[in-house]
C-alpha cells in the first residue's frame, strides 16, 4: 500500500478553490476560485511560495486555468462568461485577450497539446474550439452535441482530439474534419448514471478515465479500426468501450480525476473529503484491466476536494484544491 | 434527432424543448382592483396560484383575506421572442401555432365553411413556396425542380389551397431594396463618417436565426448594422395580405421555408397587424414537415396531379435562382449593383474566395490599385462569432456581409429534408447547390412582375412602400439568470455543486 505525504498547505484564497494547474515544467502551480483571483505559486528553496497575484481578469468566480504547452501563456475560464488569455510578456503576466461568446458560465478551458487550439465549455451546453494564431483567437467551431451543462474539456495528450464531460451523463469526443475544417462529434461515451464531472487521458491517449456524480470511475479503451480484438468500428472511426468500472470506493460525487503520465497512477477528488489513489494491477488483461485502491487519504481536506493534479515532471507529486480554501501539495510514496 | 433550428438559435436556448408551462419565468401580471400592500400569492395543492388580498374586518368582526384565483399564464411565441430568459421557444409552442397539422386543420375548416355555405367566413388560402425547400423535396423524390414545384402546387390545391405562388417576386424585391439601401448607406457613411447610424458594414437581414441571435445577444451594438430591408418571406407576407384584392383577415397565408427559424420570424410582432389581429404570414411549414405530411397521408408526390403555379401579379413566374450563394445571392447582387452605381464598373461575375474555411468567403473590387469594396459571405455560427468579435474590436474592413446562421446557407437550412442513407450531408448540399445554379437566372430588376408592382402600386406611395419592405429590430434586455432556475425536484447536493454558477 502507498500513502500520500503532505508536503505543504498553501493558503490565501478566500472562499472555495476550484482548481489548480501545473506549469508544463512542473515548477509553478496556478490556482483559482471564488475570490476571482489567480495565484501562481513557485518553489523557493524547499518551500512553495506565492509568486504572482492576478486580480483584474474576471468579474465572477474563476473556474479553471490551463497552461499552453510552451508555458508562456495560460487561459482562465470564468463564470462571467469569458475566457481570458494571459501572456508572460516580461516579468509579469498580462491579459492579452478576452474571449467572448458563451452565453453564461464558462466551466472549463484547455489548450491542446499542439498549442494550435483552445477549447472552452459552458453551462450554455456548448463546447467551443478556438484556433490560436499568435495573439488572435478565432472561433473554429461551436459544438452543440451535449444536451446539458458541459463540465469539462480535456485534450488528447498527443492528437487534436477533444473530450468533453457533461451534466447529460455522457462524454463526447470531437475531431476536426480536414475537408472543411469543421469539428464533429466522433464518439459518445455513455455509461455513467449521473453528471460526468471530469476525465483524464492516459499518457498515450489510448485510454481515458471518467469520474461522476454516480460515485464511480470508469476506464475507457480506444479500439481503432482494424483492432486485433475484432471490435466493429462503424464509419472507420475508433470505438471507445468501457473496460473497467470502479464501484464502491467513493461515497460522494467524484469531482476530479488525474491520470499520472509518469507513474500511471490514478487519483480522484471526492465530495467525501478523501483523495484516493488507484494502481493498475500488473499483467492484467488490457481488455479487462483491474485497478487496486492503494491509498485513501481521509480528511485530505476539511471540505470537498474539487481538483487533483499530478505534477507533470516530478514523480508522485500531487496538488489538490478544496472548498475549504486550501491548496495542498502531496508526495505519493509506495 | 438533430435540431431543425440553426445553430445560433440553439445557443440562445431557443431550442431547449422544455415545456414553457412548466418552466417559463414569464412574470404573472395581476390586474389589481385596489392598491395596497401586504398582498400575497399562495400556491394551492393542485398547483393553482391564488392571490390573497389584504385581510379586511367584516361586519361580524372576523378578518378574512379575499382569495382570487389567478389566471393560468399562456405563453405565446411572441412572449418567447420578447424574452431573453430561458428562452424556451419550445417546440411545443411552435407546433401549436405553426405546423403542418395546423395548416391542414385550417384548410379542412375552410372546406367545411364552403360546404355549409358560410361564404363570408371562407378564407382565401395562399401558399408561397421558397425555392430552397422545393429543391430539397425535388432531390428527395427524384423530380426536376420545375416538376416538383408543380406537383407541390397540385398537392396544396388538393388540400384546398386557392393560390400557390413562388417567392421569386419577393426575393427580387428584397434584393432590389437591399441594393438601394447599401448604396444609400455607403454614400452616407462617406459623407458622415462619424455618424453611428450610417456605419458600415451593412449586414444581411434575411436570416431570422442570425437576426434573433443578434437581438438577444449583441443588442444595440450590432443592430444598427443590420439591413432594414425585410426578408423575402415577410415581403411576400405583405404582398399577399395587401395586394390580392382581399382584406388581410380574409387571407390565410402559408409559406414553405427551409428552416424553423422562419416560424419565429413570422411570429414577430412587427409583422402583424395588431388592429386586425392578423399576421402577414399565418403559418410557416418546412420541407421536412412536408415530407412527414406526405408520409403520414400516404401520398406519393410523384403521383400527384400537377398544377401550374399561380401568377396574380402579371408575368409568369416559375423557379429562378440568383447568381451567387444559394441563400439568395445577396452579396453578389449588392456587389455588382454597388460597383456599377458607385464606381461605374460593370461586373458580370464576382469571385468570392474562401478564407479560413469554405463558409467564410470574401470578394473585393479594386480601382486604381486600391480596394474600394470589400464584401464577405459568413455562414454558420462560428463565422458569425468571428465576425461579431472582429467588429467589436473594430477590426473589420467589410462594407457588406451576407450573414446566414446555417453552414452553407439556406440550401442547408435546419428543416430541409435530411440526407437519405446512401448520401452524406455534404454530398446532398453539393447536389442542391448544383441544381440551384442550373435553374434559369435573372437579375432582380429584370423581373417584370416586380417592375409592374413598383410602377403601379408602390411607385409614389412612400409610406406604404416603407411598410411593405422595411423591418426594424429590437435589442432584448437580459434577465437575471438566477431567476431562470428550475428548482424542480433537484436534490440539495445538486444545488450545491451542480449549479456552480450560483456562486459569485
Amino acid at each position: 500500500m502507498g500513502r500520500l505525504e503532505l508536503i505543504q498547505s498553501l493558503t490565501g484564497h478566500e472562499g472555495r478553490v476550484w482548481n489548480v494547474a501545473w506549469h508544463p515544467k512542473g515548477n509553478f502551480l496556478a490556482s483559482c476560485g471564488e475570490d476571482k483571483i489567480i495565484r501562481i505559486w513557485g518553489k523557493q528553496g524547499n518551500k512553495w511560495v506565492l509568486k504572482t497575484i492576478l486580480t483584474d481578469g474576471h468579474q465572477r468566480t474563476i473556474r479553471e486555468m490551463s497552461w499552453s504547452p510552451c508555458g508562456n501563456r495560460f487561459a482562465s475560464a470564468s463564470f462571467d462568461a469569458t475566457t481570458a488569455i494571459w501572456d508572460k510578456a516580461s516579468e509579469n503576466f498580462e491579459c492579452i485577450a478576452t474571449l467572448e461568446g458563451h452565453e453564461n458560465e464558462v466551466k472549463s478551458v484547455a489548450f491542446s497539446k499542439s498549442g494550435v487550439f483552445l477549447a472552452t465549455c459552458s453551462r450554455d451546453k456548448s463546447v467551443w474550439v478556438w484556433e490560436v494564431q499568435d495573439d488572435e483567437f478565432e472561433c473554429a467551431a461551436v459544438l452543440n452535441a451535449h444536451t446539458q451543462d458541459v463540465k469539462k474539456v480535456v485534450w488528447h495528450p498527443q492528437e487534436d482530439i477533444l473530450a468533453s464531460a457533461s451534466y447529460d451523463n455522457t462524454v463526447k469526443l470531437f475531431k476536426e474534419d480536414l475537408s472543411d475544417h469543421d469539428w464533429t462529434c466522433v464518439a459518445t461515451l455513455d455509461a455513467h448514471e449521473s453528471t460526468v464531472w471530469s476525465l483524464a487521458f492516459e499518457k498515450t491517449g489510448a485510454r481515458l478515465a471518467t469520474c461522476s456524480d454516480d460515485q464511480t470511475v470508469k476506464i475507457w479503451k480506444e479500439y481503432k479500426p482494424g483492432n486485433p480484438e475484432g471490435i466493429v468500428t462503424p464509419l472507420n472511426e475508433s470505438v471507445w468501450k468501457c473496460v473497467c468500472a470502479l464501484h464502491g470506493f467513493h461515497s460522494r460525487t467524484i469531482y476530479d480525476i488525474a491520470w499520472c503520465h509518469i507513474t500511471g497512477l490514478l487519483a480522484t477528488a471526492c465530495g467525501d473529503d478523501i483523495i484516493r489513489v488507484f494502481k493498475e494491477e500488473a499483467s492484467c488483461d488490457p481488455n479487462q484491466p483491474t485497478f487496486e485502491l492503494v491509498h485513501a487519504c481521509h480528511n485530505a481536506h476539511s471540505e470537498d476536494v474539487n481538483a487533483v493534479k499530478w505534477n507533470p515532471c516530478v514523480e508522485g507529486m500531487l496538488a489538490s484544491a478544496s472548498d475549504s480554501g486550501e491548496i495542498r501539495i502531496w508526495q505519493y510514496q509506495d | 434527432m438533430s435540431s431543425r433550428f440553426s445553430g445560433a438559435l440553439q445557443l440562445t436556448d431557443l431550442d431547449d424543448f422544455i415545456t414553457p408551462s412548466q418552466e417559463c419565468i414569464k412574470p404573472v401580471k395581476i390586474e389589481k382592483t385596489e392598491t395596497g400592500t401586504g398582498a400575497k400569492i399562495k400556491i394551492q395543492d393542485d398547483g393553482a396560484y391564488v392571490h390573497l388580498n389584504k385581510p379586511k374586518v367584516n361586519e361580524v368582526g372576523v378578518t378574512q383575506g379575499q382569495e382570487t384565483k389567478l389566471q393560468k399564464v399562456e405563453i405565446s411565441l411572441t412572449d418567447c421572442l420578447a424574452c431573453s430568459g430561458c428562452i424556451t421557444s419550445a417546440e411545443s409552442v411552435l407546433v401549436a401555432q405553426q405546423s403542418h397539422d395546423e395548416m391542414v386543420r385550417v384548410f379542412t375548416d375552410n372546406e367545411q365553411l364552403k360546404q355549409s355555405g358560410r361564404c363570408n367566413e371562407v378564407k382565401l388560402l395562399v401558399v408561397s413556396m421558397s425555392v430552397q425547400p422545393v429543391l430539397s423535396l425535388a432531390e428527395r423524390y427524384g423530380l426536376s425542380p420545375g416538376e416538383c414545384a408543380e406537383k407541390l402546387s397540385g398537392y396544396f390545391k388538393s388540400l384546398g389551397a386557392d393560390l400557390v405562388l413562388d417567392m421569386t417576386v419577393a426575393d427580387d424585391f428584397s434584393l432590389l431594396e437591399s441594393q438601394r439601401e447599401f448604396v444609400e448607406r455607403f454614400r452616407a457613411a462617406q459623407e458622415e463618417p462619424e455618424n453611428f447610424a450610417t456605419q458600415l458594414p451593412m449586414l444581411a437581414s434575411s436570416c431570422p436565426g442570425w437576426v434573433c441571435y443578434a437581438e438577444k445577444t449583441h443588442g444595440n451594438f450590432i443592430l444598427p448594422y443590420i439591413s432594414t430591408t425585410k426578408s423575402p418571406q415577410q415581403i411576400m407576407g405583405s404582398l399577399v395580405k395587401s395586394h390580392l384584392g382581399r382584406a388581410p383577415q380574409q387571407v390565410y397565408h402559408v409559406t414553405l421555408m427551409p428552416c424553423y427559424d422562419k416560424k419565429l420570424e413570422a411570429s414577430r410582432e412587427d409583422f402583424s397587424n395588431q388592429q386586425l389581429g392578423t399576421r402577414d404570414v399565418d403559418c410557416v411549414i418546412t420541407a421536412i414537415e412536408l415530407e412527414q405530411l406526405l408520409q403520414v397521408e400516404g401520398v406519393e408526390l410523384d403521383g400527384v396531379v400537377s398544377a401550374p403555379l399561380d401568377c396574380p401579379w402579371g408575368a409568369a413566374q416559375g423557379l429562378w435562382s440568383h447568381s451567387g450563394s444559394g441563400s439568395g445571392g445577396y452579396a453578389h447582387h449588392i456587389f455588382t449593383h454597388a460597383a456599377k452605381e458607385l464606381f461605374g464598373e460593370d461586373i458580370s461575375a464576382v469571385q468570392f474566395r474562401a478564407l479560413r474555411n469554405p463558409d467564410f468567403r470574401e470578394a473585393v473590387l479594386e480601382k486604381d490599385g486600391k480596394v474600394v469594396l470589400r464584401f464577405a459571405i459568413a455562414n454558420g455560427f462560428r463565422n458569425i462569432q468571428n465576425l461579431v468579435q472582429k467588429m467589436k474590436r473594430g477590426r473589420t474592413a467589410y462594407h457588406y456581409v451576407e450573414v446566414m446562421a446555417c453552414p452553407s446557407g439556406c440550401l442547408n437550412g435546419g428543416a430541409q429534408v435530411r440526407p437519405q442513407s446512401s448520401i452524406s450531408s455534404r454530398e446532398l448540399i453539393e447536389r442542391l447547390e448544383k441544381t440551384y445554379l442550373s435553374l434559369p437566372q435573372r437579375g432582380p430588376a429584370d423581373n417584370p412582375a416586380v417592375a409592374t408592382l413598383y410602377a403601379e402600386w408602390l411607385g409614389e406611395r412612400i409610406q406604404i412602400k416603407h411598410s411593405i419592405v422595411k423591418a426594424q429590430y429590437n435589442a432584448v434586455p437580459k434577465v437575471n439568470p438566477y431567476l431562470n432556475v428550475n428548482w424542480g425536484n433537484r436534490t440539495i447536493r445538486w444545488v450545491k455543486k451542480g449549479l456552480e454558477g450560483m456562486s459569485a
